[in-house]
């Protein structure tokens, strides 16, 4: 979904870089008043794996691919603040190093993946976490949802560059991306499965759910306080 | 840190570096949602097709001659990048709660 150079017209990618860098600051911001210590290790180390999850494209359908876009997994792992700093810092090095994805069109790359994606993942995730039995379904509906946002607003910001008709674009863009967004749910939850599994009650804070007993035991002392993802 | 945050980081090291080692090799090389959308709507082409100014362009390192290796050097590069850029954000966060 990264938009390349010559796609969005001057006033359109010109409006979304002046957008993404104050947005982005304002997050770095929450990321430094709120970001929890213990998951400071994660942040290196969950960049690094959605980086490199999106360098693998895997067959979706009809000769399309498709790649993990990390946003729900960044946001319930390390919170949503820090989430979008951590997928704008990919962006950035994507388009900066590997030419993935416009220089020009980087604030539209920022908005639609890192900002939208992250948040459009976790709003839902977190409220169907705190609602609904099951926090695995909660993190692929927040995974499927992200993709489906952040190719919404890609679609707009194509549209506003007079690329192709309105029904066609947004037709085909949420289309061939509600399949791709199945993987990326269904990434999303074996992810956050696989986590919970090797640190039990990490994910039910991500999910705002509360930890069930077992789980309130870290290095064989009891945890007294259940630990919040940031962005609260 | 926790025993289970070391599992986790352990876990994630080893999906990330089989990732970069395996993952090229059966990676698809079909268009994606936007790339398909666009060559069927028809405005592929507005995409500026400059020349590869960096050396690592499209996930290659340009300088090395086996394909498989050369994506192996541009992953592990980008990894190197996104792990210090996390470090350094969290010893700047570390800093700022010390103060």
């Amino acid at each position: 979904m990264h938009i390349p150079d010559g796609f969005l017209t001057p006033p359109v990618w010109a409006a979304l870089d002046a957008g993404a860098i104050p947005a982005v600051g304002y997050f770095l911001r929450r990321t430094q008043e709120n970001f929890e210590q213990s998951r400071i290790p994660l942040l290196g180390v969950l960049g690094a794996f959605v980086f490199a999850a999106q360098m693998i494209n895997f067959p979706i359908w009809a000769g399309t691919s498709g790649h993990l876009v990390g946003g729900a997994l960044l946001a319930l792992t390390l919170g949503p603040n820090a989430a979008v700093v951590v997928m704008t810092a990919i962006l950035v090095v994507q388009a900066l190093v590997f030419q993935d994805g416009g220089l020009l069109a980087l604030g539209a790359n920022v908005v639609n993946m890192a900002v939208i994606g992250v948040w459009a993942g976790y709003l839902p995730a977190r409220w169907l976490g705190r609602r609904a039995g099951s926090r695995r379904m909660a993190a692929f509906v927040g995974g499927w949802l992200s993709l489906m946002a952040g190719a919404l607003f890609a679609s707009a910001e194509l549209w506003l560059s007079h690329v192709a008709p309105a029904g066609a674009l947004f037709t085909s863009m949420l289309g061939i991306h509600a399949l791709t967004g199945l993987a990326e749910g269904a990434i999303t939850a074996a992810s956050l499965t696989a986590i919970e599994r090797l640190n039990p009650g990490f994910v039910y804070a991500g999910l705002g759910s509360p930890a069930p007993a077992a789980s309130r035991i870290e290095d064989g002392k009891p945890v007294a306080r259940r630990a919040e993802a940031s962005g609260d | 840190m926790t025993h289970g945050m070391t599992k986790t980081i352990r876990f994630f090291a080893v999906v990330t570096a089989a990732l970069v080692l395996l993952g090229v090799v059966i990676a698809s090389s079909m268009p994606d949602g936007l790339e398909r959308v666009a060559e069927a709507l028809g405005f592929a082409s507005r995409a500026e097709q400059g020349v590869a100014w960096s050396p690592f362009a499209d996930y290659e390192a340009a300088f090395v001659k086996s394909s498989w290796l050369a994506q192996v050097t541009a992953g592990a590069l980008g990894i190197a990048l996104l792990w210090g850029f996390g470090a350094l954000l969290g010893s700047t966060l570390k800093k700022r709660r010390e103060s």
